[in-house]
């Protein structure tokens, strides 16, 4: 543990973006107590810019106030992009698992599968999906994740597929042990890095998505996102630049510090190539 | 405002052929021939044939290839247009046309009086829901020569001749459909029109071409050259291109309504709302009846004091529109004044809510229902949240959906909504546009018949009565009563008479001279 | 790898390839019909009136009338002799539709892809090369940007940028129309419409090769057989041409591969910004009219070309990676 805080903070980036991060959570756990009430409520004037009528980033179309859109808009973000990464995880790393470690045909198999996945373009996919069950958090998450695990399975099955023909696999296998535990409890955990990495990576774009999916107007209604907001402010963006300006930085604040994130935790995890790289994405 | 039988007559007799172009001498601006149009379309219609489509885009782009016998002025009253003049007999039954002389379809062929009864009697009657239900009426229609068309009704029917414009029964020529599917005849694809300018060129997703037609029946016109109608899905590239100079002329939804003050702020551009009289088209919150406690009369009377329908006109529509006061557009005929929907009044609201027995819970909700946004561009949206956080103020918790197209167009039409967004046309007249959303006979399930499922004896009663009477004085007192009556019921929650604009360069002239506006066939308009 | 074993190879992933784009068309066509609302309903609310005669006509003209299982082997048979269908929303063969909206899509999306290709490559190896400098930070920190900034953001303020206040190149559309044009000013006429696009769509991919060509040019010089080369003495030029490079486009040949396919859903975003008339605008025009025919159109071509693509990458693997076993 201590090798690894050693091995993450020694990359100056990571740290930046963990401290960033953490402001954002700090954020949008705050967001009720900075902003009571509901983000929704015209507290304005509508168009006010930055700073005034005690408009911290002004407000918007409705005299609705940017900077609690903003905190409140964090909460959502972020959940829709941790809950959609972890539900893309649970698929990706399963069907990974399965595909790396018994090989033959059950690997042609999931890999046809993943492949049929990634052949229907994802944003295409994850539009179809998001319309189908009407534009609501649940099927945004859904559809998020959806597209989402392929590249999982890959990497995951890639590392299996590696690592099954090691040494200490074959140990435990001449050992007794059963499948699921040397899947789960040998090979998994030396696995584990790229995943993780992966994983700060995908609620990044997981994030990005959603203000896609927001930008053609198929964002959750009763949910204020960031993605929202951008879509709200992008057809007013010379009237009131602040609508979208501030959301689009708080984006790609929270993205960037994600990935920032992620390279120091593929340092950490990898420490010997960290000292060649010095850092890496 | 009414239009007695005497005055129309009077009114064909004197409308002088050229009238919009001596306007335009009479301001020192002399009609120019030639240059291109550039203009947009969006969105991109499937068709262009009117009738066979009847949506904004194929009617805005259609009526330049294609003709009616008349067109109307911002008042409703009927102007020669194929039709050279024409007579209503005494007993309101007959109605004769006299056609324009030397009027050519643009494949060479001439137009007859027999295309004019094939175009309504057989044509529309089979592709046009709209004109189905009122040319179902005609006992008889017959080419009396080739010049002279005559249509017998079997019952006196006061609003027939509103039913003559381009949008509602273009003339189109027999010899191309006759016999044939209409809908899936050439000519739908390639359409063959009267109009000033013939159809040339289509690329998907990039461009519609039109050009001028040589043999056009008006000697000299039109001006322009071509007209090209882009397509461009973006509503802030559309801005650009009007704003760059791109594109001269913009209407209907291309601009969105928080765009316009900066248009109007343009000193090269012109900014006209006008137009759209013909249509009356009135926006209102649909209340399905059939959900608790939507039946209940107060609970609808309350909802409409919780809203400020002038912070609509103001801030959401950018005064594009005037708040509704009922269910009548205010240019339909026989709008009355006098018969007002509950005005916004946040206390009364809620001691209504409170006499219906609704009482807040421990967070102050009374009750929760669902409101379905109308998918048709952001300012429904934004719509959507207002009407959110106005009813929240009265304890009332409007959960919003957010639906395409198709979605809400399916579930709008089977009744499976609680409440949503609609806006409808009232082409003119009561018993055109009003009647279909309140009288219990047309509860259907089908996209603008009375979805609400409102149902009141009384109102059916009234809406018989003025579609049946032939006398116009007979007619605005039923539709006043029913006016008063509806606005006490409160079957919907009328928001917004909505207009459109429409924005174009100022050298463009004699863009909007009608009633139906954008929808004219611009053999008058030109590039000074 | 040995020649002679190609053909089978390539016969093998080519039944497998039409197996997948079989499967992803009936799978299209179900997800697609779980959709609520149908044609018939969307044209006539949009007409503004609406009777049930009405509705039935449309039905049955759309044969929407038939069983599902009817409607899909239709679809199928008609898939299998390259007939799409028949939109009778827009009155047009889906395969002509296609066809004259797919060079569109191509043309953007392949400027993209080798703008965000060869920039990106480019960025990624001199950022290898100069690792742990000043250098390598500013390339890192830009790709990062790229990475981090939402796609229809970017086009957005290139949009304000070189359109509003420089006034250098339109805006939307694909050529200028009123305009006669020849010979090369066409060409120079589409590439000034191109150039904001490509960019807008390319600059994520950017960030995305460039990340990855620098990871991958440092594993692989991290590995023993550099590390021999250079023990040897060979020439560091020689080193980063023939064993560096050349097995670190390995992993960019395949990600290139899968992204080619994405690009094109990516083009949706950007087709709507710029009114580029590509298939990506078609099919989420489709989705929201509700437009069967066309959106099965649409998935089948894209379908077919990433198969395509990912056919070529492994193909191109075998023939760059003499490690890479043939096996059908």
């Amino acid at each position: 543990m201590k090798d690894f805080w050693r091995n993450f903070s020694r990359n100056r980036g990571a740290v930046v973006g963990l401290v960033v991060l953490v402001a954002v959570l700090i954020l949008a756990v705050l967001a009720p107590v900075l902003y009571p009430g509901s983000p929704w409520d015209m507290a304005g004037m509508p168009f006010a810019p930055p700073g005034e009528e005690g408009m911290l980033l002004g407000t918007d179309s409705l005299g609705r106030d940017v900077a609690a859109g903003i905190a409140h808009g964090a909460r959502v973000s972020l959940l829709v992009g941790a809950v959609s990464t972890v539900a893309a995880l649970a698929i990706g790393v399963s069907l990974g698992a399965i595909a790396g470690y018994l090989g033959g045909l059950v690997d042609d198999l999931v890999m046809r599968f993943t492949e049929f996945f990634q052949t229907i373009p994802s944003f295409v996919l994850a539009i179809l999906l998001v319309a189908i069950f009407t534009p609501s958090i649940a099927s945004i998450v859904f559809a998020i994740a959806v597209v989402s695990w392929p590249p999982v399975a890959r990497v995951v099955r890639a590392e299996f597929l590696s690592l099954r023909s090691r040494e200490f696999v074959q140990a435990s296998e001449v050992l007794g042990k059963s499948r699921l535990s040397i899947v789960v409890g040998d090979i998994l955990p030396n696995a584990l890095s790229p995943i993780v990495v992966l994983s700060s990576l995908m609620v990044a774009s997981a994030i990005l998505l959603e203000s896609a999916l927001s930008f053609l107007g198929l964002g959750d209604p009763n949910m204020m996102s960031w993605g929202f907001l951008i879509g709200s402010g992008r057809s007013v963006i010379r009237m009131a630049w602040w609508m979208s300006v501030f959301p689009g930085i708080a984006i790609f604040l929270t993205v960037l510090s994600l990935n920032l994130v992620g390279e120091g935790l593929s340092d950490a995890l990898n420490p010997r190539l960290a000292r060649n790289r010095g850092g890496k994405p | 405002m009414a239009f007695s039988r005497r005055g129309l007559l009077a009114a064909a007799a004197a409308a002088p052929l050229l009238m919009r172009v001596e306007d335009a001498l009479a301001q020192g601006i002399q009609p120019k021939r030639g240059g291109t149009l550039n203009s947009i379309v969006n969105p991109e219609p499937p068709v262009l044939h009117v009738g066979v489509n009847n949506q904004a885009p194929t009617l805005i782009v259609g009526g330049k290839i294609f003709q009616g016998l008349l067109r109307y002025d911002a008042k409703l009253n009927p102007m020669p247009e194929l039709a050279r003049r024409w007579e209503v007999s005494a007993d309101g039954l007959e109605y004769t046309f006299h056609l324009q002389e030397n009027v050519k379809f643009h494949d060479g062929q001439p137009m007859t009086a027999d295309d004019v009864i094939f175009s309504i009697m057989k044509f529309h009657m089979e592709v046009s829901p709209r004109a189905r239900g009122v040319f179902a009426r005609i006992k008889e229609g017959v080419a009396v020569n080739p010049t002279t068309a005559k249509f017998t009704l079997s019952a006196p029917f006061e609003p027939f001749l509103l039913m003559f414009d381009v949008t509602v029964s273009a003339i189109v020529p027999k010899h191309l459909f006759d016999g044939q599917d209409y809908r899936q005849a050439p000519a739908v694809s390639r359409p063959v029109g009267t109009g000033p300018f013939k159809f040339v060129e289509w690329q998907r997703g990039n461009f519609i071409r039109l050009e001028r037609f040589a043999d056009y029946w008006k000697p000299g016109q039109p001006y322009l050259d071509a007209i090209i109608y882009r397509v461009v899905p973006d509503s802030q590239s559309r801005r650009l291109a009007l704003e760059s100079g791109q594109v001269q002329l913009t209407q209907s939804n291309d601009i969105e309504p928080f765009d316009v003050p900066q248009m109007r702020a343009r000193p090269n551009l012109e900014v006209k709302t006008e137009g759209w009289e013909y249509f009356g088209p009135l926006m209102w919150m649909e209340f399905n009846h059939r959900v608790k406690p939507l039946d209940d009369v107060r609970v609808r009377r309350a909802l409409t004091m919780a809203v400020n329908r002038d912070f609509i006109a103001q801030r959401l529509w950018f005064g594009i529109g005037k708040p509704a006061t009922g269910p009548f557009h205010s240019a339909t005929r026989f709008y009355d004044g006098t018969a007002k929907s509950a005005a916004f009044n946040v206390e009364e609201s809620k001691k209504l809510l409170d006499a219906a027995g609704l009482k807040p819970n421990g967070q102050g909700v009374r009750f929760t229902i669902k409101h379905m946004s109308l998918p048709y561009g952001e300012v429904f949206t934004r719509l959507g949240e207002y009407l959110r956080q106005s009813f929240r103020q009265v304890g009332v918790d409007l959960q919003l959906e957010s639906v395409d197209v198709g979605t809400w167009a399916q579930r709008t039409g089977a009744w499976d909504f609680d409440t949503t967004i609609n806006y409808l046309y009232q082409y003119g007249d009561p018993t055109l546009g009003v009647e279909r959303s309140y009288v219990s006979t047309n509860i259907k399930k089908i996209l603008f018949s009375n979805v609400a499922g409102y149902s009141n004896p009384k109102v059916d009663e009234l809406f018989t009565q003025g579609r049946d009477s032939a006398d116009p004085k007979v007619r605005q007192a039923a539709f006043s009563d029913v006016q008063k009556l509806l606005v006490e019921e409160a079957p919907l929650l009328w928001l917004l008479e909505m207009s459109f604009p429409s924005i174009y360069d100022k050298k463009l002239q004699n863009v909007i001279t009608s009633g139906s506006g954008i929808h004219a066939c611009f053999d008058d308009v030109f590039l000074a | 790898m040995e020649l002679s074993k190609l053909p089978g190879y390539l016969l093998g992933r080519l039944v497998k390839a039409a197996i997948v784009i079989l499967a992803i068309v009936v799978c299209n066509f179900f997800l697609i019909h779980a959709a609520p609302g149908d044609p018939a309903s969307i044209i006539a609310g949009q007409s503004g009136a609406a009777d049930a005669r009405f509705l039935e006509q449309l039905r049955a003209q759309f044969g929407l009338d038939q069983p599902l299982y009817v409607q899909l082997w239709i679809y199928l048979k008609g898939v299998l002799t390259l007939d799409l269908g028949f939109s009778h929303r827009q009155q047009v063969a889906v395969a002509s539709l296609l066809w004259d909206r797919l060079p569109a899509t191509l043309l953007l999306t392949g400027a993209a892809f080798v703008f965000a290709l060869s920039v990106g490559v480019a960025m990624g190896a001199l950022a290898a090369l100069r690792v742990g400098t000043w250098g390598d930070s500013i390339i890192t920190v830009l790709a990062l940007t790229f990475y981090a900034t939402p796609l229809f953001w970017v086009g957005l303020m290139l949009v304000l940028l070189f359109s509003v206040t420089l006034e250098w190149l339109p805006s939307f559309g694909m050529a200028s129309v009123g305009v006669e044009l020849h010979g090369f000013a066409v060409v120079l006429d589409v590439a000034k419409h191109l150039l904001l696009p490509a960019l807008t769509l390319g600059l994520f991919y950017v960030a995305v090769y460039a990340r990855l060509s620098r990871a991958t040019m440092l594993e692989v010089a991290d590995q023993d057989f550099v590390k021999t080369a250079r023990a040897k003495g060979v020439p560091e030029g020689r080193i980063l041409r023939r064993h560096i490079l050349r097995n670190a486009l390995l992993p960019i040949i395949t990600f290139a591969g899968i992204q080619a396919g994405q690009l094109i859903g990516g083009s949706i975003l950007v087709e709507t910004v710029f009114a580029w008339p590509g298939i990506g605008r078609l099919a989420f025009e489709a989705l929201l009219a509700r437009d069967y025919q066309v959106l099965m159109g649409v998935f089948f071509c894209t379908s077919v070309m990433v198969v395509l693509f990912n056919l070529i990458t492994d193909l191109l693997y075998a023939v760059v990676d003499p490690r890479v076993e043939v096996s059908a």
